[in-house]
């Protein structure tokens, strides 16, 4: 059971924290968390191919830190001079990186919601706003693989008489690539014509469209979105006291760490690994429900 | 109460202000009726079909008035027409708007602005009634050509219509899709009450459903009447609309007729009309005085496979037939020492033990196919649906590359010839679906493409050939599913072929264009094309094919001459051999079956 089982409002709350949060805040324990937890999230929903992914992109922040110091001066402590004469400071330096910090992070997430959110969700999210909307979503959802399966049809068929788009030399191929586009989209109008003539059929004109999903809230939901509330209430109250955020220019200053600090840091871990506990529980329960059924 | 009463509708599209596309149409459908609509493409059925709902109707000019529920129809409002009458059009693709399949049945009533929880409901209720529920939350492009069109069904059902309208529904369906088809609509009428309309030629799975069969002709109800009556009066009109009847009708008044040659002209032809011929006249008296049809059992026109052989049982319930096969002799020697036996040397296209899969861990799609195609002739593959029939035709052009065997064309290996070589003068495709082949915005800019500036006459030849002269400056798109396939067919050739392959030629086309093109491959046969075909129309290939080779599993099993290929069949074969087998041996065809009635009266 994966966290896009829950109700896709859950998921879409989730997320905006989680990105929201990643964006906003700068101070290094928040963002060490995010980095963790959206690490470890990540490689859990995308396997091996997460993992690879997220390796080539670590590489972000510490590009982007040497970027952003080269052109950027502020700060008081000096660590030398590039070659173009410039003063490197510590303190744009680790600014660079946080900034690259935010968004490899923020890369990360997106890679999590990719992975949790099928179109299904989206068109459902955006039905909530505008039917009409959601429902124009749905249709190029469908229209990619028709148009897919059409290309390769016309490949086919081109093939036949000698035409296809990988039959003659270099200047050929292009020809016969361009005529089928042209084929593709003379076919696209058609076939439009047809769909609109299949949803005025079915009432697509009249007004007050409602939109249908296979979502339903029940209690499992219910008892996410307070656990999501809370958390949420806390971190807000994190941001209220400046905890979130530290000062980097001219000096790096940090806030008084207190016993309330703490809090504040479990609070935004609990929220955030909230997924893969969830998961991991499933998992866990699972497998002990398939032994017993072994015994 | 849901019916609708059409009467003297005038219609003329704006493209031909002055001749009709329907002429004086009178038309009454009752409630929980089952109506047939027959007629050749282009006769103005699926024209009178749009009428029948407003937001389908064409523009043009109108007269004359259409009622439903005694109200005219276009008073009856949007919501009250977008619910009570459905519709389901012929291609099944482009009639879903959805990416989903529960979406798409939830789409009607999304319309409508049902609540989420009576949607619910209903949408539940649709799946369960339909066998959907195995793949309610599939992506709609993972389903089959059946599915999607049971899909349609099921969501127009869903806004529960008193009136289901369709327009050919099952021309791009293979033949158990179709019937599998048909039946759900036959389950619909019987079980919902619910009023059906529909178009179709494949008119042996519906005539015994219907209630009431109209024939068009020309914009014109030429015929209406029950599907009983439906032969005999089509033959009283002598309309050519009689041949698109279904086997056991063919036969029944094929051999009727015989007998009232036979008999002399003393049968008086009023009896003839009633239908109630005597049709068994083996001991006719020559006096005149016909036996009393009570004797010979009821003269009611069969329908159905088992009523035509029911039918042919009772004509030779007495006397056991002298004649029980057709000897083809010295014809059916000849033929199978030209086709069978032919040298493969010869062979156009031999085929030995080829293997061919999609990618390297997926599963084998040929399984050693072995297969030689006689020169000069037309040779047919049949079998069920996924058997790897399409995929076998690719592998013989090259598009998928076999892994294992070899494929000759001509005498020489696939490998051994460059692209351009083997489709210059060689080899053609005619695919699928003959839009796959259209480029231009007319007919005959289609042709001239294919051809050198300087040989204008080719195409023109060309175009005489296919027949479709009276079309070059029509729109490819425009056209009829028949016409269509003879562009293709035209603009293939222009690459003048010596062999040319066709993948399902014969899908979608009424049974008037499958004889004019059957006509063309003949002539192309004589001009020394081969011809090699994959279909599912057994009764096209027992017809015109020269060989016929079942397709299973991955590679042929049998190749055979026709008639010998099915008459050894007992499922896969010709309607006329089905009716037949209990007491003719070997009677394929339709005109088989009433010469061997003939011989033996």
């Amino acid at each position: 059971m994966k966290f896009d089982s829950y109700h896709p409002i859950i998921n879409l709350i989730y997320f905006l924290v989680a990105i929201v949060t990643a964006i906003m805040f700068d101070h290094p324990v928040f963002l060490g968390i995010a980095l963790a937890v959206s690490f470890a999230y990540s490689v859990k929903l995308n396997g091996m191919r997460g993992l690879v992914f997220n390796i080539i992109f670590a590489l972000l922040p510490p590009c982007y830190a040497i970027y952003y110091s080269y052109y950027n001066h502020f700060g008081i402590t000096n660590l030398g001079q590039n070659i173009i004469g410039n003063e490197i400071t510590l303190e744009a330096l680790v600014w660079g990186f946080v900034i690259g910090l935010s968004a490899f992070i923020v890369v990360m997430w997106f890679s999590c919601l990719f992975a949790v959110f099928t179109s299904d969700k989206f068109i459902y999210l955006f039905g909530k706003v505008s039917p009409k909307l959601s429902l124009f979503l749905s249709i190029l959802l469908r229209m990619i693989p028709s148009v897919k399966k059409k290309w390769r049809a016309i490949a086919i068929a081109q093939s036949g008489i000698g035409r296809g788009p990988g039959q003659g030399n270099f200047f050929r191929r292009m020809l016969n690539r361009c005529r089928m586009v042209s084929m593709i989209i003379t076919w696209l109008l058609e076939n439009f014509i047809l769909t609109t003539q299949s949803m005025k059929s079915r009432g697509y004109t009249l007004k007050g469209r409602t939109a249908f999903a296979v979502y339903r809230f029940d209690n499992r939901d219910r008892g996410v979105v307070i656990f999501m509330f809370i958390g949420i209430t806390v971190i807000l109250m994190a941001i209220l006291l400046d905890q979130t955020n530290i000062q980097y220019n001219p000096e790096i200053i940090f806030n008084k760490i207190t016993a309330v600090s703490y809090v504040f840091y479990l609070c935004y871990l609990a929220f955030l690994i909230a997924p893969i506990i969830l998961q991991l529980a499933y998992e866990r329960k699972f497998s002990k429900l398939e032994m017993n059924l072994q015994k | 109460m849901a019916n609708f009463k059409i009467k003297n509708l005038n219609f003329y599209y704006p493209t031909t202000p002055d001749t009709p596309s329907l002429k004086n149409v009178n038309l009454d459908i009752e409630e929980g009726g089952y109506i047939t609509v027959c007629g050749r493409s282009g006769s103005g059925k699926t024209t009178l079909l749009k009428h029948l709902k407003t937001v389908l109707t064409p523009h043009g000019k109108r007269e004359g008035e259409i009622l439903f529920d005694g109200r005219p129809l276009d008073e009856v409002g949007l919501r009250e027409q977008s619910s009570r009458i459905g519709f389901v059009m012929q291609n099944p693709d482009s009639q879903i708007v959805t990416d989903k399949v529960w979406h798409e049945l939830a789409f009607g009533l999304e319309s409508l602005g049902m609540e989420k929880k009576a949607i619910r409901l209903r949408v539940a209720e649709m799946a369960s009634y339909f066998g959907i529920q195995d793949w309610f939350h599939k992506d709609v492009s993972e389903l089959s050509g059946g599915q999607k069109q049971l899909l349609n069904l099921a969501s127009v059902m869903a806004m529960q219509p008193d009136v289901l309208i369709l327009d050919e529904p099952t021309s791009q369906l293979d033949p158990i899709a179709a019937s599998d088809f048909l039946n759900t609509v036959k389950k619909i009428n019987l079980e919902l009450r619910t009023t059906i309309v529909i178009t179709e030629h494949r008119l042996e799975d519906i005539l015994y459903a219907s209630d009431k069969v109209v024939v068009m002709e020309d914009g014109l109800v030429q015929v209406e009447g029950n599907p009983r009556d439906i032969g005999n009066l089509l033959r009283e009109k002598n309309s050519q609309m009689f041949s698109m009847m279904p086997t056991p009708v063919q036969v029944f008044y094929g051999v009727q007729e015989a007998d009232i040659i036979k008999a002399g002209p003393e049968i008086e032809s009023a009896e003839l009309k009633m239908g109630n011929m005597n049709f068994n006249s083996r001991n006719h008296n020559p006096s005149g005085n016909s036996v009393m049809p009570s004797e010979r059992g009821s003269a009611d026109c069969p329908l159905t496979v088992r009523e035509g052989g029911d039918w042919l049982s009772e004509i030779f319930a007495k006397e056991k037939p002298g004649e029980t096969r057709i000897d083809r002799g010295e014809a059916a020697l000849e033929k199978a020492d030209r086709f069978l036996d032919a040298d493969p040397k010869e062979c156009p296209i031999v085929v030995k033990e080829a293997w061919f899969r999609y990618e390297k861990e997926s599963p084998d799609i040929l399984r050693g196919v072995t297969l030689k195609v006689p020169p000069k002739s037309i040779s047919a593959i049949v079998g069920g649906n996924g058997t790897g029939k399409s995929t076998f035709l690719k592998s013989i052009i090259g598009v998928c590359r076999i892994y294992r065997g070899k494929i000759l064309i001509a005498g020489k290996k696939l490998e051994k010839y460059r692209y351009d070589e083997l489709f210059r003068n060689n080899i053609a495709m005619l695919p699928q679906d003959p839009s796959n082949l259209f480029v231009k915005k007319t007919v005959r800019e289609e042709l001239e493409e294919m051809v050198s500036k300087d040989d204008p006459e080719r195409v023109d030849s060309m175009g005489k050939l296919c027949q479709i002269e009276h079309l070059y400056s029509s729109h490819p798109y425009d056209l009829s599913g028949g016409e269509q396939q003879r562009v293709a067919l035209a603009k293939v050739l222009l690459t003048n072929p010596g062999i040319l392959l066709l993948d399902e030629p014969t899908k979608g086309i009424d049974s008037f264009f499958k004889k004019t093109f059957a006509g063309i491959l003949s002539k192309l046969k004589e001009k020394g094309v081969t011809i090699l075909m994959v279909t599912h129309d057994v009764e096209f290939c027992a017809k015109y094919a020269d060989v016929v080779s079942m397709f299973f599993d991955g590679s042929v099993v049998t190749t055979n001459l026709p008639h010998e290929f099915f008459s050894r069949n007992s499922f896969y074969t010709t309607a006329a051999n089905r009716m037949s087998r209990h007491i003719f041996e070997n009677a394929i065809t339709d005109e088989d079956l009433i010469e061997l009635c003939k011989r033996n009266m």
